[in-house]
């Protein structure tokens, strides 16, 4: 990895401290970051998803050294992401609440404002880790926004962590070294895709696949997947086109789509994108028998803004209600007491984020140390149990191919369920198929 | 190659939109035709305008067609008192000084936007049932073909404004020659008010129509602004009927080039146009340089 000369803020801290510890107590030397090996067990359940679950929530116990582990995070509280700045923040407090618990040490998380805005998200971790010793990095919501705090993250030497980020050419293009991420990736989303039509009776599969492609690169990576994987097992992909991300005029590419008989449509594109999508299909008279919208569809905004209009849609947001095991019903226990909710059906965003802190928890009690090259170390050693799955982690920070499965959720009666995999959860659902026409909804 | 049925589709949606077009670029047309003024803040008076109709039926479900209403009656005062206050001091100064002021003002409402309403985009439904008319060569889509036919309507009823009454003639007249006109004993500073209220409640009515087809953020101020100088630079500047055929050319040159070329190029083609007719034609199809 390239690497500048100067010397990370962090390390300057942590060399005044030292000295200044050296001078005052007059001692011969300093180490910093103890070695101790971690104790963590990573327990999660493997029970079912009834009232009585029992279910440690991912529960660690810390060896090593005692202190305290500082984090720095941006969420998109404003601007084109923020209808899910608030699920993303909420999946972070929920976890730094479960690692003071489970932690024998402090667990501070500092937060700002990126304002969708991947300049804002450099500024902002630069004053965060200019003014606190901070020990790792949270990522913000979609590749845009996580690739520059990784950037930033790598630039540092310290730990980061991202979710809502399946591209996967950054880790394979830019020797990471630091970055992380314990998400679903471009590869998982076409699977379970692919899984998901599976789920249909033969004889009644839809065959005509349409891609609507943002022109950015992980667009054009997740069509590349998805043409690549659904052609593989006799899939016609009769539509691929491109269009300019921010778009707002979806008509062009909808009466392709009609000409084309496209059956399943699949896009990845902004969540406001998404929802202008489904309205001018629907003044266009026009509706796929299928729909997946990756990102589009994951806000809660996507149903108030839509309605019943938006029912049916698919997404793949890295965690959906529905999901067992591993700290769920841990997760959702939490968040109803101290969100004063009592809902069955958590925010997608919500769940992803806890999975994040999971990883860290995890990460930090295998290492036994906060320092960043022990907490890298474990990082590339453990097995992660998190609300998501069971993960390990490839040299360049993601998820190791085939462990995880991308869980497809679906908008139903004003909540995303689980429509794929199939699990015994009464939080999932019965895949919905096909969309009936608009004059019938 | 692509099917003629497709041809046919896009050409219809390109009409559609780009009678809002021109009706979204004809405020900006007469205020730089009349005035002289290049209106920087035009984009984003259309946001506003899409915001008073959003919120009208976030609260009681009303229609944008009867909120545009409230959005002209509010824009237009926001126009003459941004005259009076504001321009009217600058007015005469050259070109420079309004275009700062201008530029300014669409910050302000763009930030203003942001803090009071955050960075979501947000749409306001038609509110009536029904999808569109199937043609069966073509099919038009409600939404869209409702907001042609009032767009159009007051486009018309803002050429007959013109045309035949005493203050139309009074604008045309200050148009022309602002100083003649003074002489013959028009109150030219009134006339720029007028103007002036007349180019914000179009671009309110605009913008309110444009909720119920696209998604209004603060910052969509710019991307409007863009495509408003496009349809005035082609149709030619102070011309009703020049904005009129302008919106139609760049609404459907934007719809052939997303579909011969792809939706990236979508605005790259009415960008060539623009460019295109600045160096062959600068005043324009139908400019003369006068009024209309």
């Amino acid at each position: 990895m390239a690497r500048d000369d100067t010397i990370p803020r962090r390390t300057y801290l942590k060399g005044a401290g030292a000295t200044g510890t050296v001078a005052l107590a007059g001692l011969a030397g300093c180490t910093l970051g103890g070695g101790g090996d971690g104790g963590g067990d990573g327990g999660g359940d493997s029970g079912g998803d009834g009232g009585g679950e029992t279910d440690t929530g991912g529960a660690t116990t810390s060896g090593g050294d005692a202190d305290p582990l500082t984090i720095a995070a941006t969420v998109p509280e404003t601007g084109a992401f923020s209808s899910l700045g608030q699920d993303l923040m909420r999946g972070y407090e929920l976890g730094v609440e479960r690692m003071n618990q489970n932690l024998d040490r402090d667990v501070e998380l500092i937060l700002r404002d990126d304002e969708s805005d991947a300049q804002v998200v450099r500024e902002q971790l630069q004053t965060i880790v200019s003014n606190n010793d901070v020990n790792m990095i949270w990522g913000s919501f979609s590749s845009l926004l996580v690739t520059a705090g990784s950037a930033f993250a790598e630039n540092q030497n310290l730990p980061f962590f991202g979710v809502a980020f399946a591209y996967e050419a950054p880790h394979r293009n830019n020797n990471y070294e630091w970055t992380f991420a314990p998400f679903p990736k471009s590869r998982d989303v076409a699977r379970s895709t692919l899984g998901t039509l599976e789920l249909i009776p033969e004889e009644n599969r839809p065959s005509n696949i349409g891609i609507w492609e943002p022109n950015s690169g992980w667009g054009e990576e997740q069509a590349d997947y998805w043409e690549e994987t659904l052609s593989d097992a006799g899939y016609n992909v009769v539509l691929r086109e491109v269009f300019e991300i921010g778009s707002s005029d979806f008509s062009t590419l909808i009466s392709q789509s009609q000409s084309a008989e496209v059956e399943v449509l699949l896009s990845n594109p902004t969540p406001p994108g998404g929802i202008t999508a489904v309205n001018q299909m629907q003044s266009n008279n026009w509706s796929p028998q299928m729909l997946k919208f990756v990102r589009a569809a994951d806000p809660t905004a996507w149903w108030s803004a839509l309605g019943q209009k938006g029912a049916y849609a698919l997404m793949c947001p890295g965690w959906v209600p529905g999901l067992t095991g591993n700290g769920n019903a841990a997760l959702r226990e939490s968040y109803n007491a101290t969100y004063e909710n009592d809902s069955q059906y958590l925010p997608v965003i919500v769940g992803g984020a806890y999975n994040l802190t999971q990883t860290a928890e995890q990460a930090v009690s295998a290492a036994g140390s906060v320092a960043p090259d022990a907490v890298r170390n474990a990082l590339l050693d453990t097995e992660f149990e998190t609300v998501i799955g069971n993960f390990t982690f490839e040299d360049n920070g993601l998820p190791t191919e085939g462990e995880l499965t991308s869980p497809v959720g679906q908008w139903w009666d004003g909540v995303q369920r689980l429509a794929y995999p199939d699990t015994d959860s009464e939080r999932a659902l019965d895949f919905r198929f096909p969309i009936p026409p608009w004059s019938e909804r | 190659m692509v099917a003629s049925d497709l041809v046919v589709q896009s050409v219809a949606n390109g009409l559609l939109l780009g009678g809002i077009y021109a009706l979204a670029a004809l405020g900006l047309s007469l205020v730089f035709g009349i005035m002289d003024v290049v209106n920087l803040a035009h984009g984003h008076m259309l946001m506003v305008g899409a915001y008073i109709a959003i919120l009208i039926f976030a609260a009681t479900g009303i229609t944008p067609l009867v909120g545009m209403f409230l959005a002209i009656a509010l824009m237009f005062g926001f126009g003459v008192l941004l005259q009076k206050v504001l321009l009217q001091h600058v007015v005469d100064e050259g070109l420079e000084q309004p275009i700062i002021v201008l530029f300014g003002l669409a910050l302000v409402l763009q930030n203003v936007g942001r803090i009071l309403l955050g960075g979501d985009a947000r749409t306001a439904d038609l509110g009536i049932p029904g999808n569109g008319f199937d043609l069966g060569f073509v099919f038009l889509s409600l939404p869209r073909t409702v907001t042609f036919v009032v767009s159009v309507l007051l486009i018309v009823a803002t050429w007959a404004l013109l045309q035949y009454t005493k203050t139309g003639q009074a604008i045309r007249a200050t148009a022309q020659n602002r100083t003649a006109a003074k002489y013959m004993g028009i109150d030219t500073d009134r006339i720029y008010v007028i103007t002036l209220g007349i180019g914000t409640a179009l671009a309110g009515a605009a913008g309110a129509l444009l909720s119920m087809i696209f998604p209004i953020d603060p910052y969509v101020g710019w991307s409007y602004l863009l495509t408003t100088f496009a349809v005035v630079v082609l149709g030619g500047v102070g011309s009703v009927l020049g904005t009129l055929v302008g919106g139609l050319v760049i609404g459907v040159s934007e719809n052939l080039g997303a579909l011969f070329l792809g939706g990236g190029y979508r605005n790259v083609v009415s960008l060539l146009i623009f460019l295109g007719v600045l160096l062959v034609r600068p005043q324009g199809l139908f400019g003369s340089g006068g009024g209309s």
